[in-house]
This record gives C-alpha cells, structure tokens and sequence, in this order.
C-alpha cells in the first residue's frame, strides 16, 4: 500500500501543514511519500508519485474560507490527470486555520468533496482543524523547552555530580504534557484518519482544534501578532489604519 | 462605493467600468500569496510582492458593495479570483474578535453592505450549495451585512446582470 502526503503550504520552513503531514505519517503503514507543493514546478514529481498509490493526503492551510489559490491550480491539473490516467486514489484531506473553530474549514472539506467527484476519485473524509498556526509553534516551543532541559540537565551534572534530577525533569515532563494535552485532540483525529488511510476505508469530516479555551486563544493570537508587528515594524505603519 | 472583481476577458472590463466605480481584474498575471502575514504585520495593507495586486486591498477593502464574477471551480471561486481574494487579506488587520460567536480578524475599513457573486459555467447542484455556504462564509469573514449568490449559464448572461 502507498500513501503520498503533499504538504501544500507555500511556506518553506515551518509550516503548520508540514507539521500535520509528519504527524499523520507517524500513523501510517506501508509506503509512504511526502510531497511539497508550492508551485506549478512541484506538479510533476507529486504526479509521478500519485501514479501508483492508493491514498492521497492533501495537507492545507485554509486561505479565505477555502484552498489557497495554488492549491485550486493544482486541483484543476490533477482532474485531468486521473482522468487522463483513469486512476481512482482515495482523497483525505488534513486542513488547518489560525482561527480557534476547525469547523470554519467545512466549506474547503465541501470544495474537496466536490473536486472528487469531478475527478472520478474517492473521496474519504478530512479533519479540520482550528488554531493550525498555535499548533506548529507548539511544536517549536517543545523542541526549545527540550533544549533548555538538556543543556540544564548538563550543567547540572557538571556543577553537582548528580545524574538524576527529579526537579527539573518533573518540570520538564509537567510542560511537555500540557503541550501534549494541547495537540490532543489533533492527534486523536490523525491516529484514527490513519487507520482509515491504513484500511482504504472512509474517515469522514471531522473538525477539532487547539485544546485551549476560546478567549484565552484570542488574547494570545492578539499578543501575538502585536508582538509580530513590533519586531517586523508594521506597528509603525499605520498598523490598523485605513491605507 | 461599488466595485466590480472579475474573471472575465478584458474586453468586459470597458462595459463594466460604467457599472461601477473601481474594477479589479482578475487576468491570473500576478503571484499567489506566500502566507507571510506582511501585509499585516510588516507594511500594512500592502503585500510584498511588486505586481498588480500590492495594494489592491486598498480597493476592495472600501466596497460598500463587491461585485464578484467568477466562472465555477469545485463549488468556489476559480483560480484567478481566489487568487486575489488570498492576497488581499489586507482589508482586515491581524488583531481578532468574536463575529458571529467565531472568532475573526478585525476589518480595517469596517463593515460592508452587500457581497454578490455572479457565478457562471458548469456546475453541479452540489457544488450550487458549497457556493452559497461558501459564499456565506465569506461574508462573515468579511464583515458583509448581506451576501447573494447567482448562477449563469455564461459569461455573458453574468456581465449583463450586473
């Protein structure tokens, strides 16, 4: 069994839709491909992959309620490829957007449902998910938390001898679990698309998000992004302005 | 202020222009966004990339009413127009609110009267429905009042009910 898993995100570096594409590769069995699509140079090898698999998963970020405009220009490509080439993978579709509500992604899930059937490919369900982009810096905030333990963790050995400090590892593992309990409903959702994927069987929408209170996810978007506008001096140029 | 977005061959743009008061043309030669959020945080209400649509939120953004006429793609907007609507996020501002009991960006040129969408091609009662819920969506997003969605045969039957 193969499964290509295209990263559709346009951004090169960390992407919350190559975050979700690694996660759900966690979960799947026999072959599998990660493809990136950004532009119309990336077709041909996301193609020739498709050639032979059984599974497509599309990883996106939602634009404006719905694929983002490279994403539409592939979908377009790719109809006439499977038709052209009489093949019938299943379709999953993994959707993220920086809003807290992963149901705001349900008109995409219906445009890729739509795409199906044109194309003559199963559709097999998605998960949308709210706050993609709090998400992936979870992912980031982990992989410095686990730094800092590291480099605490040496020095600690180095200034007391002890090879076993419960302190700073029940620290360490407390932090780790809350980032854990943030992506859990994500990775409940991946685990069972991928034993779907892993069955050629049919997932369903499902839509799940960031596990964080809705207001508490708004004050830090805010937080945030003023921060963001700091540091990039948009806050300089008429930040909210009329322009 | 009334403005028109179109899909369609330039020619239509010198009759629509006398149904309007700004024209966004959407001819599919500019670059899709690269996600950057710039235009929200780096130079407001202008995108990074030096093409057509730099500043075209600018245009969008202070519509009382958007005319938007596109040929069907998949129950939306086809490629050249959602291409725009990507790049123009600008008419927003990174700063978020409750809109609807959802959570939305604040609208930097405020609220807007009527979103329409003039839909013409192909298409299936399927994909009638993921436009209007679609459509709908948008109108939130967007801070419309009212939103509408027509179908058409052609590009032509769509011009003319501007």
């Amino acid at each position: 069994m193969k499964t290509v898993l295209v990263n559709c995100s346009p951004k090169k570096r960390f992407s919350a839709s190559a975050y979700l594409a690694a996660l759900q590769s966690f979960f799947l069995k026999g072959k599998k491909v990660t493809k990136n699509l950004r532009s119309k140079k990336d077709y041909t090898p996301v193609f020739e992959q498709l050639k032979d698999a059984d599974s497509l998963v599309l990883c996106l970020p939602l634009y404006a309620d719905g694929p983002p405009s490279h994403v539409s220009a592939f979908l377009e490509e790719a109809e006439l490829f499977f038709l052209k080439n009489n093949l019938h993978p299943n379709l999953y579709c993994i959707a993220n957007n920086g809003f807290i509500e992963g149901r705001q992604n349900e008109a995409l899930m219906q445009v890729m449902e739509n795409f199906c059937h044109r194309a003559g490919i199963n559709w097999c369900g998605g998960v949308g998910i709210g706050g993609g982009v709090m998400l992936n810096i979870t992912r980031i905030v982990f992989v410095i938390q686990t730094a800092i333990f590291f480099i605490q963790y040496i020095i600690g050995i180095i200034q007391t001898g002890l090879f076993l400090n419960t302190g700073l590892l029940y620290a360490f593992l407390q932090n780790a679990g809350l980032l854990l309990f943030f992506n859990s409903g994500v990775l409940f959702f991946l685990i069972r698309m991928g034993s779907a994927v892993n069955k050629c069987s049919v997932s369903g929408k499902h839509y799940t998000r960031i596990l964080l209170p809705s207001f508490i996810f708004i004050l830090i978007a805010n937080i945030f992004f003023t921060l963001l506008s700091l540091f990039q001096g948009g806050l300089f140029r008429g930040w909210l302005k009329k322009k | 202020m009334k403005v028109i977005l179109h899909d369609l061959d330039w020619q239509y743009s010198q009759r629509l222009l006398t149904k309007c008061d700004a024209i966004v043309e959407a001819d599919g030669k500019y670059a899709p966004c690269k996600g950057c959020f710039g235009c929200w945080v780096k130079h407001p209400a202008e995108c990074f990339i030096k093409d057509k649509l730099q500043t075209a939120c600018r245009i969008l953004g202070r519509a009382d009413q958007l005319v938007i006429i596109t040929k069907n793609l998949y129950g939306t907007y086809s490629t050249k127009i959602k291409n725009v609507m990507d790049r123009t996020i600008g008419t927003s501002t990174p700063l978020c609110v409750y809109r609807q009991r959802e959570m939305h960006h604040t609208l930097r040129y405020g609220k807007h009267a009527l979103l329409k969408v003039l839909v013409y091609g192909d298409i299936t009662e399927r994909e009638k429905a993921t436009f209007i819920y679609m459509v709908k969506r948008n109108a939130v997003n967007d801070g419309y009042n009212k939103s509408e969605v027509l179908f058409f045969h052609s590009a032509a039957e769509a011009e003319r009910a501007v």
